[in-house]
Order: C-alpha cells, then structure tokens, then sequence
C-alpha cells in the first residue's frame, strides 16, 4: 500500500470514528432527556398524551378520523428528538464551554457535525414507533400491513429531516442567546402549519406554501397515504421530497455551523454567552 | 407590627417581583402568549373544518386556560428546586416570615403571568377568526379569572412542594401538560370523555375555573362552578401549607436544605 492510499484510509477511518464514537459520546454527555426518569416522562409519556389529546379534539370538533390525528401526531412526535435533541447536541457546547476545544481538534468538521445527528434521529424513529404501537393498542389505530415497511422508511426519513432542522436550530444556538427559545416556537408552529393537526386545505395559501419546506409536512402527507392502504406508489414522490427538505436543511445547517466557526475564530468568541 | 399582620404585605411583595420577574422571561412569553394562540388557532380552524360547531369563544377561553396552566406547571413545580439552585433557599427559609408565604407569592406571581394567554386568545378569536367576544356577565367574568388563576396558583404551591422530592422534575412537568388539558375539558368537552377520568378533572380547579368562565361568557349558572373553583383553591391551600411545613421540617432536620 502506498503512503498516499494508506494516508487516504486512515482519514477514512477517522472520518467514521469521529463521526460513530464522538456522535455517540457527545449523544451521552448533551442529550438531557437521556436517563430514564427523563426519558420516559418527556420522550414516551407526553408523547403519548399529545396523540390522545389531538384524537379527542378531533372527535369534538368532528374533523379528521382517528388515523388522521394518529399518523399526524405520531410522526410528528420525532421531532421533539430532531429538534430539541439537536439543539443540545450542537448549541448547548458553547453552553458548557466545551465549544472551543472542539473546534481546536483537526478533526473533520462534517464527521464531527453530521455524527450528532444519527443518536437523534434513531431516538426520534423510536418515538415515532412508540407512537405508532401505543395507538394500535388504545386507540385502535390498523394501518395497512402491506404498507408497514413504506410506513416505517417514511418515519426514518422524516425523523432525518427533522434531525437536519434540528441541525440548523442548533447552529443558530452557537450565536442566539437562548436558542430553546426558538426550539420550543418552531416545535409548537410545526404542529399548525405542517398539517398535524388541520388539514393543509384550511391554512391559508401564504402559510401552505412554507409548510412545503418544513419537515414534516410531506412525511405525514405520505403516512397517511401509506396508512390508508393507498399503495407505495403514492407515497413515494411525498416521501422524496421529505429526503429533499431534510437534506437541504442539514446543508444549510452546515453552512451556518462553519460560518459561526469561522467568525468565532475571527472574533474570538467561541464559549461568549 | 404584629407578625400575621405583615404577611399580606410579603404575599403582595413576592407577587409583584415574581410577576416582574417571570414578566420579561422569554420562556414564560413563548409559554403563556406563543403556544396558546397555537393551540387556540389549531382548535379554532378544527372547529371551522368540523362538522360539530362549539363557538369560538368555548375554545378561546380553554386555549387561555391551557397557557396558565402551562406557566404554574412549568413555573411553579420546580419553585423550591429553583430556589435551591439559585442558591436562596436558605436566606428564604431562614427569613423571619412563614417560608409558605414566600412560595406562595411565587406561585401566585407566576400563574398571573398566565392571563396573559386569557388576553392574547381572546383578542385572537375577534381578530383572526372574527368571532363576537362579549362576555354574558362581565363582573362575574372577572371574578371567575381571578379565581382561576388563583386556584392555580394554589396548585402550584402543592405541586412545587411535592415535586421536590423528585430530582427530575421538570421531566414531571414535560409530562403534565397535555393530560390535565385533556382530563379537565379545556378544549374537549368532558362528556367525550372516558368516564373513569371524571374524577381527577373534579379534583383539578382548571376544570372549575373554565365552567366558570364559559358560563360568564357565553351565559349559564355560574355560581356551583365558581363555588367549586373556591373550594378547591382553599383544599390546595390546606395542602400545599401542610406539605411545605413537612419539606421544610425534613430538610432542615437532615441538613439538606441546600442539596441538588
């Protein structure tokens, strides 16, 4: 092997360590919800209770079925690991002071950055399945067995595209004061403007046109349409533009994420709060 | 001046800076003035695209309550763990003032910052979704509020006190939110509702308070409800004063007052 191609896989293999071990260490060390009394409290329970809470608020409004709310809510519910889950993983380093020797390692920014998201979005499939179980067994949910693996990559794809607008949130936090602030309104404005809860058909145009670049709004477009037994087929545009948004984000994210590196080194502002 | 004579005034005290305090809190903004108006404009355009038709007002008037209870469950159950990580729960408890007065106030302060939401749904549903808010019985409107957020409060004050013997309590307050909206009809009526849960929304003043402030709006016998709403504040009362003697006394008797 020569000293170039041996150089080349040792920067692969470090590239994947980086981004497989440190993704999972710093999962570990920033993901508050982690241990168990957290855990189920926040990322099973409440869940849980905000399914239930949609579904009976359906009922008496007399909008929707009970697998509109279900499917709605369910894969929505990822994205309290994509967004709040990512937002620590980035921002809350310059929180704990440990941004700047971070970014004083020569290690590859990407692995470093994209290896954060994989924990979170397994967290958020997870959730998202949780959902989906708990429905089948109390509210009586049955989507279409033919169309469960469709239904299971749509919840991975989504809860991927919510890591990368939970990517983005989080690189804003390496500069906004109190980034949960804006956490805590984008995870309550998903729930409007997404199509969780009322149909995209009642929002207003304006608002129907950004849903179009937000996760989740083709995710759950295609869950329900994969729920409803109405075939692969037709899901499979929804489930591409979802991957689309998704990737988009995690790119902007990125870009946000080394223009703040940049301009911290200038400044010499990494850690300032 | 006598001792009991000086409690109203360090209630009013701690009040009025809790309210300050909590007042220019952006997490108390986003959750008393932000995520009602969400939660009132999903319930609102529901309602526009369901068959069932409740006015407008019946869910504003839920979706306000929703965010006081928001603020007491987030602002008051971790009161005292506040405290202690602030590093004030011993000048506060060695303070020659009941150390319930001093939660109290608290409490209260931070369940006021909760009419917050009552206003913003309310301007909301006559502005945004153009419904016609005029309250049946005014005098009796503003009794009801007061009331509410009161026995809120009060609520907090046993929450507080009783979460601090769980470490995670925020965790508890993660999870509060969405069952006791639920469980106490704020935006579902009680009657869809599992019969097994009419017990605990009996138990829950939020339950009172927005029979009492639907019946002053959109009419009906406000009085048993208001009547309820009162004696459900003064059991919280009973009971937070009871716990918080029993949290103090055990803390100081093992010297744990300052421990996380």
């Amino acid at each position: 092997m020569s000293a170039l191609a041996a150089t080349e896989a040792g920067s692969r293999g470090h590239f994947w360590r980086v981004f497989l071990i440190g993704g999972l260490i710093s999962y570990r060390a920033l993901f508050y919800w982690i241990n168990p009394w957290q855990y189920v409290p926040t990322m099973l329970a409440a869940p849980l209770f905000q399914i239930l809470f949609f579904v009976y608020l359906g009922r008496a409004a007399g909008v929707g079925s009970t697998a509109f709310f279900v499917v709605g809510n369910s894969i929505q519910i990822c994205s309290m690991s994509g967004i709040y889950g990512m937002t620590m993983a980035i921002s809350n380093e310059r929180q704990f002071q440990t941004l700047s020797p971070i970014l004083a390692t020569p290690s590859n920014r990407l692995a470093v950055f994209l290896g954060r998201g994989l924990p979170v979005l397994i967290t958020g499939f997870q959730t998202t399945c949780f959902g989906f179980l708990v429905s089948a067994l109390i509210l009586g949910f049955r989507p279409a067995p033919a169309e469960l693996p469709m239904l299971l990559l749509t919840v991975l794809v989504t809860a991927g595209s919510c890591t990368g607008f939970g990517m983005a949130l989080g690189s804003v936090g390496l500069r906004v004061r109190d980034v949960f602030l804006i956490s805590n309104i984008a995870y309550f404005a998903v729930l409007l403007v997404c199509g969780v809860e009322v149909p995209l058909s009642q929002l207003p145009g304006a608002v129907r046109g950004l849903a179009q670049f937000l996760p989740l709004t083709h995710g759950i477009a295609a869950g329900r349409l994969l729920a409803a037994g109405r075939g692969g087929g037709a899901a499979v545009s929804d489930i591409l533009l979802e991957l689309l948004v998704g990737c988009c984000w995690a790119a902007f994210a990125y870009l946000l994420f080394r223009h703040f590196e940049r301009s911290g080194r200038r400044t010499g502002a990494f850690d300032r709060l | 001046m006598a001792e009991p004579l000086r409690w109203p005034r360090v209630l009013a005290i701690g009040w009025f800076y809790q309210l300050k305090m909590q007042a220019q809190s952006g997490f108390m903004i986003m959750t008393a003035l932000v995520q009602p108006l969400i939660f009132a404009t999903i319930a609102m355009a529901d309602q526009q695209a369901g068959t069932r038709s409740l006015p407008i007002l019946y869910y504003a008037l839920g979706a306000g309550i929703m965010g006081i209870w928001s603020t007491v469950v987030f602002g008051c159950g971790g009161v005292i763990s506040w405290q202690r990580h602030q590093g004030m729960l011993e000048p506060l408890v060695m303070a020659p003032v009941p150390f319930v007065l001093v939660l109290m106030g608290i409490t209260l302060g931070t369940a006021t910052v909760g009419l917050y939401s009552m206003a913003a749904t309310l301007v909301w549903a006559e502005v945004v979704f153009r419904a016609h808010v005029q309250m049946a019985d005014p005098l009796l409107f503003s009794v009801s509020a007061v009331l509410t957020v009161v026995s809120l409060g009060l609520l907090g004050l046993v929450m507080g006190s009783s979460f601090v013997l769980y470490r995670n309590s925020n965790a508890i307050s993660n999870m509060l939110e969405y069952p006791v909206w639920l469980v106490t009809g704020l935006l579902v009526p009680l009657s869809l509702l599992p019969g097994w849960t009419r017990p605990i929304a009996y138990a829950l003043a939020p339950t009172w308070g927005v029979q009492a402030l639907r019946a002053t709006a959109l009419g009906g016998q406000p009085l048993p409800d208001i009547g309820f709403c009162l004696v459900a504040s003064v059991a919280y009362l009973g009971l937070g004063v009871w716990l918080v003697g029993k949290v103090e006394h055990r803390a100081r008797r093992t010297a744990t007052l300052n421990f996380q």
